[in-house]
């Protein structure tokens, strides 16, 4: 099988995945919406969470890969991991801007603004920035090796981000409420709060796992055509 | 913020907006990236 047909053949499979993830969030939102439990003090808004948190989970897992990936791609020199990385950063912002929307949505009612320039949220905020800066440079350099190592280099300074922003709740003073499942002492949810949240972070995670797939199996097909493209012109 | 005579504060307006927003950006990305993959193909 030629890189081409391989790369089409796994678009064709991501299909019905994609499907079956889209399904299991509409099963998140039923949960989340009809048989959780309200929170006392917030009322419905406290439901955003279930959608918010997720995202971010999903966010930090995508820049992780990214860092990971970028800083593997500069001691190999795999193209592969190049495109990978790529594929996480775009998959991830579009976590990052529902992180972004639903926040600002949740700290209306409960904070009584829809943005502060808390540290969490700024640190955020400029992950945002710093992956569109990643994904407009990727668009700037046409020489293939040039952009991987620059790109790398962004990917990995953006990764850094992340374990900031995890701790920014404890590193400075701050109104984002802390971390209520990986904290010491255990999960301080009740139980079907808890049910509905891990349920929520296994399907975003999964359908961020398929979308990863996709659009990395996309640039593996746009790179095997130009590949076998340049080819032929040399023949 | 509106309160209802339990205590419990009325701001499902707000859960509503933030659960469209969420699923209208994953669905246009969704559906952006299929389309990338047909024209693609």
């Amino acid at each position: 099988m030629t890189p081409v047909e391989s790369a089409e053949r796994a678009l064709r499979r991501a299909v019905p995945w994609i499907a079956t993830s889209l399904a299991l969030i509409a099963a998140v939102y039923v949960r989340a919406l009809a048989f959780t439990p309200a929170e006392a003090a917030q009322g419905p808004a406290q439901k955003i969470f279930y959608v918010h948190v997720p995202s971010a989970w999903v966010a930090f897992l995508a820049f992780g890969i990214v860092g990971g990936v970028s800083l593997a791609y500069l001691l190999r020199k795999d193209p592969r991991l190049d495109l990978l990385a790529e594929s996480a950063a775009e998959v991830g912002m579009v976590f990052t801007s529902v992180v972004l929307v639903t926040g600002p949505i949740w700290g209306k009612p409960i904070w009584g603004t829809w943005w502060t320039w808390d540290a969490r949220l700024t640190l955020t905020l400029f992950l945002w920035f710093v992956v569109l800066a990643y994904l407009v440079l990727r668009g700037a350099v046409n020489e293939p090796e040039r952009r991987a190592r620059y790109a790398a280099v962004l990917g990995i300074l953006g990764a850094l981000l992340v374990p900031f922003i995890y701790a920014s709740v404890y590193l400075f003073r701050t109104i984002h409420p802390m971390p209520v499942i990986l904290r010491a002492g255990g999960p301080t949810l009740p139980g079907a709060m808890l049910a509905t949240l891990l349920f929520s972070i296994a399907v975003f995670t999964l359908f961020f796992g398929v979308l990863l797939y996709y659009r990395y199996s996309l640039a593996r097909l746009a790179d095997a055509r130009a590949h076998a493209a340049a080819e032929r012109r040399d023949a | 913020m509106p309160q209802r005579s339990g205590g419990m504060p009325e701001n499902g307006g707000y859960m509503v907006a933030a659960y469209v927003a969420a699923g209208a950006i994953y669905l246009i990305y969704t559906a952006l990236l299929l389309r990338r993959g047909r024209a693609e193909k």
